[in-house]
């Protein structure tokens, strides 16, 4: 376990570290039994279609994700008691949001016919998030770069899921993203504003990128690889989903933010997508 | 009848305030600890309950003569007593002392305060309490039914209330 030096979080969750070679990533948090973690992408449930399975795997994913999304939030409220308190009522806030979002995809899965730890879950985001010892990196990994991503997953998968029929499952996903736009809107004003009052922050949040790229690396399912229910892999970079440019201006990424996430999605927006099927 | 002068007041709306914040940040750090899905889902809704409670004690604070957001240390008994409960390890536990022990009694000392306090000079504090009182009913309603419904052992907090019911101010002197 890491020993935290002077200077790191005073009040710390009761959950260590673990070495990756040479990564020093935080111990998963808690989790019922009936719940199977695991740590890399190729040991969890992806398919190779999008049936009714997928789609309950799906929901199931997003469920253990909001799950980890409170505990990430909960325990920056605890190890940075000296935050904000604006910041903290924020994040206060964030903890009865993932909470609400855990309770209605929960309520989904179980009308879609399943139940919790019916599938492997991750909580990737949480070992490399509260592995950072600086409230700015934290808000700049989990908001701004993990739930923007979402933002973007999310919106594709609604389209998806109420082309398949299920509108159920897509209107609860849409509901869910409406509130995510506040958390990553939240984290980009304040990471700002933190940034304008101490220009070491901008420092803490590059370090957090470099770091959870290199976690990335070593998680994320490689070019290749096949997984147990015989789907392969793309190369990562061509799994970047298309850019939900709207709800991203609405959590406040600047025009130059939003060309770059562009460029690094090959230029994919949800729009040009609809534009590319056509009506 | 002794009234409560406006320093009392204030003291007592900022120890409130420090008790909030911590009973938010109890169970926060108890949210990743805890593997019951459904323990940690009520978690997330009270952790926002106390953070409002802390919010609005701290606007009432500036009302009565201190900073915004005051927070005042309670009596170190009481304080002491809250970080035993901190350090609590089974939901088991944490739900029966938690809900059962600290709330109950904290429901019990808004009530004496509001019976001290002057009702129309002090109406402001009273609203904001009574809101607080009713979340603090809610939450231990919520408590008995997720421990009900996952089948948690029931934990009688009586060595909790026995050490809490000694200490008969929880503002520090």
């Amino acid at each position: 376990m890491r020993t935290l030096s002077p200077g790191e979080p005073q009040h710390t969750i009761d959950i260590g570290f673990y070495d990756n070679a040479g990564l020093q990533l935080r111990f998963e948090p808690a989790r019922d039994d009936c719940f199977r973690i695991v740590r890399h992408d190729v040991d969890m449930d992806d398919r190779p279609d999008f049936d009714a399975t997928t789609r309950r795997e799906m929901v199931h994913r997003h469920m253990s994700n909001e799950i980890t999304s409170l505990d990430i939030a909960a325990a920056c409220l605890v190890e940075f008691n000296d935050a904000p308190w604006e910041l903290r009522m924020e994040l206060a806030r964030q903890c009865w949001d993932e909470s609400r979002h855990i309770r209605v995809l929960h309520r989904r899965l179980q009308e879609m016919g399943g139940y919790k730890g019916e599938f492997p879950i991750s909580a990737f985001e949480w070992s490399v998030t509260c592995a950072l010892d600086n409230l700015p990196g934290r808000l700049a990994t989990q908001n701004r770069t993990f739930e923007a991503g979402a933002m973007d997953v999310v919106a594709g998968l609604i389209r998806t899921v109420r082309e398949c029929g299920d509108a159920a499952t897509a209107d609860v996903l849409d509901g869910i993203l409406a509130d995510e736009v506040q958390h990553v809107r939240f984290a980009n004003r304040w990471i700002k504003r933190l940034a304008r009052e101490n220009g070491r922050v901008l420092l803490h949040v590059a370090q957090a990128i470099r770091f959870l790229e290199a976690a990335n690396a070593r998680f994320v399912a490689k070019a290749g690889e096949v997984n147990k229910l015989g789907k392969t892999f793309e190369d990562p970079s061509l799994r970047v989903p298309a850019v939900n440019i709207e709800d991203r201006k609405l959590a406040e990424f600047n025009d130059a933010e939003i060309a770059e996430i562009l460029r690094q999605a090959g230029f994919r927006t949800l729009v040009s997508d609809v534009e590319e099927k056509g009506p | 009848m002794t009234v409560l002068s406006v320093s009392d007041r204030a003291s007592a709306i900022a120890t409130f305030r420090f008790v909030e914040v911590r009973l938010m940040e109890i169970i926060a750090a108890w949210t990743p600890t805890t593997p019951e899905m459904e323990v940690k889902v009520m978690f997330g809704r009270h952790i926002y309950d106390f953070a409002q409670h802390a919010d609005q004690l701290g606007k009432r604070t500036f009302e009565l003569r201190l900073p915004e957001r005051s927070s005042r240390k309670p009596d170190p008994l009481y304080g002491d007593l809250l970080e035993r409960v901190a350090k609590l390890r089974t939901t088991s536990e944490r739900l029966g002392t938690f809900y059962g022990g600290v709330l109950a009694e904290l429901d019990r000392r808004y009530g004496e305060y509001v019976a001290a306090t002057d009702p129309i000079l002090d109406e402001p504090s009273a609203v904001i309490i009574d809101r607080i009182r009713r979340d603090l009913k809610r939450q231990r309603a919520d408590a008995d039914a997720v421990r009900t419904l996952m089948s948690i052992p029931m934990f009688q907090p009586e060595a909790h209330l026995q050490k809490e019911r000694m200490i008969a101010h929880i503002v520090a002197r």
